[in-house]
């Protein structure tokens, strides 16, 4: 009976924790995102950024950016605002043209002035976020 | 299996051996999903392509665009996937002019082809035709049809049905560099639509692999895929330099602005924008035949 007690006990606790543990949905984000893409920017594309609890060290994407056109990435966290997301974005070399924590202040969206056509990287990664959870909206004008 | 039954014997057929082809699918490439979908986001949204056009200047000619009525023509899943991506570069070509009216012929088409690929939920044509019916909806509508396309894309992804996805893509940018063809054929004094077909070069070599994934075991992907070599040797003539030189950054009003102080040159000639012109035409009359 007291193990039978004990097992109910584990299996209980085990099942509140898991119930506490926000299911990370990008989706919501995204929601959030498109719309906060500046005055002119056309969106194009929408990222999900899921860190699987912490097991993903980044999410990376990438999109054919094009010599003349202005290009926005902004963040969205399920913590708030950009809180705990970090955008980085590289050229098709993988040189690293500019990343979203400047003098240790995080900003919550990047604007690129294409002046090379090619693949450029995305990548998101992770800066004391507790929820890994956030999405991201690419829009561009000329 | 009641509608089939209650059918003629070809449209039984027809529909049967349409259905064993979704079913089917087709043998999945050696190489990873991952690597095949990073490679699909690398083919650009026709309406960025597109958006090029209207600043130029060009004028609208419904005249080089696919005819909305050949719906009817295009029974296999093949047809159906290519065309969903012409018609649907065609149906932001008429929204980024602002011809709604227009837009909603080629919004028909989208949706029934989507319906018949088991694609239709992303389209609510009751949204889209008010949106449609007023131009001062325009930016609505066209955050609407990228928001519905890059469903589209993602749900095939996710389904295993990343052929189906080329296909789409494919089309829809093909669609896209014949339209800003014309228009430079059209307007030779508008460098920018030269160089943004030049441009292309770039994504043709990304397509070019990710079909040959399926090439092997697909034999329509294999079939466009040997007629578009044909467009990569007329992409061969066209060069594309690069001078690199360090970014500059300011932060302005929070958000981090960059400044790209490298820089690219397309060299393109009026004679190589007929040149891949005249391969599009051939493979894109085959394609909506």
């Amino acid at each position: 009976m007291k193990i039978l007690k004990y097992i109910f006990i584990v299996v209980a606790f085990t099942f509140v924790r898991e119930e506490g543990k926000a299911q990370c949905s990008p989706t919501d984000q995204l929601k959030v995102c498109i719309p906060k893409l500046a005055g002119g920017f056309n969106f194009l594309k929408s990222y999900e950024i899921n860190g699987r609890d912490g097991r993903l060290e980044k999410v990376e994407y990438s999109y054919p950016f094009a010599k003349g056109t202005q290009y926005m990435v902004n963040l969205c966290s399920s913590e708030g605002e950009a809180n705990g997301l970090v955008v980085t974005l590289y050229d098709s070399s993988r040189k690293q043209l500019a990343t979203s924590v400047v003098n240790g202040q995080h900003v919550s969206a990047i604007v690129f002035t294409c002046q090379s056509t090619g693949i450029y990287y995305i990548t998101y990664t992770f800066d004391n976020s507790t929820q890994y959870c956030g999405g991201s909206a690419l829009g561009f004008k000329r | 299996m009641l509608w089939l039954v209650s059918c003629g014997s070809d449209k039984k057929d027809e529909a049967e051996a349409f259905l064993d082809e979704l079913e089917e699918g087709v043998d999945a490439p050696a190489i990873s999903e991952e690597t095949i979908n990073d490679i699909l986001q690398q083919i650009p949204a026709p309406l960025e392509i597109s958006m090029l056009m209207r600043e130029s200047g060009a004028d609208y000619d419904r005249t080089i665009l696919s005819d909305p009525d050949n719906v009817s023509n295009y029974n296999t899943t093949f047809k159906r996937a290519i065309n969903l991506g012409i018609y649907g570069t065609d149906l932001i070509y008429t929204n980024i002019f602002g011809k709604n009216q227009e837009g909603l012929s080629y919004m028909k088409s989208v949706k029934e082809l989507a319906d018949d690929l088991n694609i239709g939920q992303f389209f609510n044509l009751k949204l889209v035709g008010r949106l449609a019916t007023n131009n001062d909806n325009l930016d609505s509508l066209m955050l609407i049809t990228t928001q519905n396309f890059n469903a589209i894309n993602k749900y095939l992804q996710e389904n295993r049905r990343a052929n189906l996805s080329i296909l789409f893509l494919v089309g829809g940018w093909m669609e896209a560099v014949h339209i800003n063809c014309k228009m430079s054929m059209d307007n030779p004094e508008v460098g920018s639509l030269a160089e943004r077909i030049g441009e292309q070069k770039i994504i043709l070599e990304n397509i070019m692999l990710l079909m040959s994934f399926y090439a092997e075991t697909d034999p329509n992907i294999k079939e466009l895929h040997e007629d578009m070599k044909k467009l990569q040797e007329a992409y061969g003539n066209i060069q594309i330099t690069y001078t690199y030189a360090e970014p500059t950054t300011e932060v302005v009003d929070g958000v981090l602005v960059i400044k790209d102080n490298s820089t690219s040159t397309v060299h393109i000639t009026q004679d190589n924008v007929k040149e891949i012109d005249s391969v599009i035409n051939t493979i894109r009359n085959k394609l909506t035949s």
